[in-house]
């Protein structure tokens, strides 16, 4: 059904229309030309680059360090695609003129954007480098690109006032893609930016020793960050010795154990664990770069304590919630409190109930109650510090997962529970041989999703913890922020994204997004 | 003699069951109840044994939250960025999901994998990448780094969100409009646009809940800027700036100052958060 707002086959084209397309064509071309030849100039002006061209230092890691692959990529790329559409409009191409108007809109639109961003953003003044604002400043940045929006800006209001011609003709098929990938150019555009350009940074400098707010040339190193950071060997020690022969032990009563070999010790090994496995003989794990692997040990640990608590009892939740009772719609609001405060404030607050006396209520109520002996200190006892961090996330996440399991609950027919309860079927078989099987689906997701968001944590370990235990994320922030390491930080990031990866490509399989 | 016995067992499985929503309720409130009641006692008595009511109610703290420059440059901060990020999520995330949700054409595929792969994506992960572009750009320390990267996280799921809800609007009124002579796009914002009022409330509550309560990217970007950090930031970095003790009371009624907001927000859109929070999750 190709309905499209044509013109009769009768009306005449007239000559002004081919002159307009004909000029608009060689601003493209122009444009296009340009464009490659200024960006290929602003590359070989790069000191680096040039060193790398008189085979000083490698010129392809250098070209990496410098420019990257997506951009130079989009600029080749964006290039062509003006350049053939060009020399398709000189060759009279409804189709290519069709794309030229898209292509000088989006130029116009460019252009002003980047141009009203330039300005305010020269424009500021910033106050860690003492520069004062200035409007001159910003209009002086801004003004090339205000001017270059004055010619593709006039070719697109023409374009638009001979909208008839220039969409003559077209098929269904054709307008709905032109449609289309005009209204998914903001995105696309945005994604780069944000996700794209930064995943890809982040890539290239993994493999080089930079650091921030240092003069120092950067260098390539390879894979020597994931060497130092992954590195770990696992040894078996005797205890030491106490003076009569026997294994020592601690003030607390543990078995004290020998160091790693001293070798291993200069080589950068730093002991992490020791597990007993005989009387006098333990497993010693030893990395490194122990902080990282000790950050990866907690991120697990958090990640499978809470995720499962956070299962069992929003499946417990939502099936009470799911029952029909007076204030159920209530119920879900208040179950959305938790989630909704943020979560440093929550941190904060939990801090406060946490104390290690009993000003703090957690302590309190549990002395009371004889749940506990004597206060403790949550979050500075090693022992308890995760624990602690447990509670706060299974609080703040499991209303979550009860509302996530409870929407998967309603979409169960409830004559199915009536036909068990006629064979027969106790409220536990009914469970386990409809509610589980049925809900399996949704418990998977839920799970993936918590899950990804567990490994990723970083607000409560940096409120709460602060440098006493990291996890992967409070650990890069830590080497990239406060050691200024951007190589080593960037390392760790690649790292957390290969696992978090694994896990979104187990949710994509999971929902399966429809071939129409 | 059986009714009675069926009838008394009726009652006690009643019971247990409003002990148990009960207990729910405590577990999922108390906390909140905790910061209220903290906000209203004396830096003192919160270093005494806790109680459950404060002993010497006062509202202290809540001027001194409201006299202090940072914590209201704070709140500024937050709702400049939540708003923006919001408007800009909903105007490019409706145009992506129009395209998504009611346009044949080749990649489509493609990109709603993109999309959903995106709603996923690891914010921590790019955070060196990203801080390098920050700085770049040169927007390190301003909240229009905030603005800038909280996309990231608020585009592909408003995206996801919307493109569902064009998915399920009937097709007769689109084609109405384009035999009436309507252009695609005027069919898009007169048309269909208004049509999804309800999802881009949602949405739009969504994202800003998001951004409101971010705070890694804002600790690493303003760290260095106290006149550019958002609510979260400077609720973490609460310290005395007078008194060397740390007014904990102070922390908790700037607590219930961001957090009051957003209880109302909730409360009002309770069923349109849940059904956007799910509607990703559970029908795919």
């Amino acid at each position: 059904m190709a309905v499209t707002r044509t013109l009769t086959q009768s009306d005449e084209i007239p000559a002004s229309y081919g002159i307009g397309t004909t000029a608009i064509a060689l601003l493209l071309l122009l444009i296009a030309v340009s464009a490659l030849g200024l960006y290929a100039q602003s590359i070989l002006s790069i000191p680096e680059i040039q060193q790398g061209i008189n085979g000083e230092i490698s010129l392809i890691l250098a070209f990496l360090n410098n420019v990257g692959i997506i951009v130079p990529l989009l600029v080749v790329l964006l290039g062509l695609f003006f350049i053939i559409t060009g020399v398709n409009m000189l060759r009279g191409s409804a189709d290519a003129i069709r794309w030229g108007a898209t292509i000088v809109f989006w130029l116009t639109v460019g252009a002003i954007g980047v141009g009203v961003f330039t300005f305010f953003q020269q424009s500021a003044g910033n106050a860690i480098f003492d520069i004062e604002t200035d409007y001159g400043r910003g209009a002086s940045a801004a003004l090339p690109l205000l001017l270059f929006a004055i010619p593709v800006g006039a070719a697109s209001w023409w374009m638009s006032r001979h909208d008839s011609f220039v969409n003559r003709g077209q098929t269904l098929s054709g307008r709905n893609t032109r449609m289309a990938w005009n209204l998914l150019i903001p995105t696309i555009v945005i994604l780069i930016i944000v996700a794209a350009r930064p995943l890809e940074e982040t890539f290239i400098t993994s493999l080089t020793d930079k650091r921030f707010g240092s003069a120092d040339p950067v260098s390539f190193v390879g894979l020597d960050n994931y060497i130092q950071l992954l590195s770990f060997r696992i040894d078996t020690v005797s205890c030491r010795l106490a003076d009569d022969g026997s294994c020592a032990v601690d003030a607390s009563g543990n078995t004290r154990w020998e160091l790693i070999a001293r070798d291993l010790m200069t080589a950068g090994y730093r002991p992490l664990a020791s597990i007993p496995i005989a009387a006098d003989r333990a497993i010693t794990i030893s990395g490194t770069d122990g902080d990282f692997l000790q950050s990866i040990g907690n991120t697990i640990y958090f990640t499978i304590s809470s995720v499962s608590l956070e299962l069992l009892l929003g499946l417990f939740i939502a099936i009470v919630v799911n029952s029909k009772f007076k204030g159920r719609g209530l119920m879900r609001a208040v179950m959305l409190v938790p989630w909704a405060i943020p979560t440093v404030v929550s941190a904060r607050l939990w801090e406060l109930m946490l104390r290690d006396n009993q000003s703090g209520i957690i302590n309190k109520v549990m002395l009371d109650l004889g749940m506990i002996g004597s206060s403790q200190a949550w979050l500075t006892n090693p022992n308890l510090q995760l624990n602690a961090l447990i509670m706060v996330d299974v609080w703040k996440t499991t209303p979550f997962m009860a509302l996530l399991l409870l929407a998967g609950l309603q979409l169960i027919p409830a004559d199915l529970y009536e036909a068990a309860a006629v064979d027969g079927a106790n409220r536990w078989r009914q469970f386990t041989s409809i509610t589980l099987p049925l809900l399996r689906p949704v418990i998977g997701i839920a799970l993936i999703f918590r899950t990804l968001d567990a490994l990723r944590v970083f607000d409560v370990f940096n409120v709460l913890l602060q440098r006493q235990k990291l996890s992967m994320a409070t650990y890069n922030y830590e080497v990239l922020i406060q050691e200024q390491q951007g190589g080593y930080a960037s390392a760790v990031s690649v790292i957390i994204f290969v696992l978090i990866s694994v896990f979104t490509l187990l949710y994509m399989r999971s929902v399966r997004i429809e071939s129409q | 003699m059986t009714t009675n016995k069926q009838s008394f067992g009726w009652i006690l499985e009643r019971v247990v069951f409003y002990l148990i929503i009960v207990a729910i309720v405590i577990f999922t409130l108390f906390p909140f109840y905790w910061a209220l009641n903290s906000s209203f006692k004396s830096e003192q008595e919160l270093f005494e044994p806790a109680t459950y009511l404060p002993q010497q109610f006062t509202t202290i703290s809540y001027q001194g939250v409201f006299s202090n420059g940072n914590f209201m440059q704070a709140l500024f901060n937050s709702a400049w960025v939540s708003g923006a990020t919001v408007l800009l999520s909903l105007v490019v995330g409706a145009f992506a999901a129009y395209a998504l949700g009611r346009l044949q054409f080749k990649g489509r595929r493609g990109m709603m994998y993109v999309v959903l792969a995106m709603t996923m994506f690891p914010q921590i992960s790019i955070l060196s990448g990203l801080f390098t572009i920050v700085r770049e750009i040169g927007v390190y320390g301003s909240p229009l780094s905030l603005i800038l990267t909280y996309p990231i996280f608020t585009l592909p799921f408003t995206v996801w969100v919307l493109t569902s809800f064009f998915k399920g609007l009937p097709d007769e009124i689109e084609q109405a409009a384009l035999v009436d002579g309507a252009s695609n796009f005027q069919t898009f914002y007169r048309i269909m646009l208004p049509l999804t009022a309800p999802a881009l409330v949602t949405t739009g509550l969504l994202a800003f809940i998001a951004a409101w309560n971010e705070y890694l990217y804002a600790l690493t970007f303003t760290l260095t800027t106290p006149t550019s950090q958002t609510v979260p930031v400077a609720i973490a970095q609460f310290n005395g700036t007078v008194m060397r003790q740390e007014p904990i009371a102070e922390v908790m009624a700037a607590a219930m100052v961001v957090t009051l907001p957003l209880i109302v927000l909730v409360l009002i859109f309770q069923k349109r958060i849940v059904e956007g929070l799910t509607a990703g999750a559970v029908k795919g």
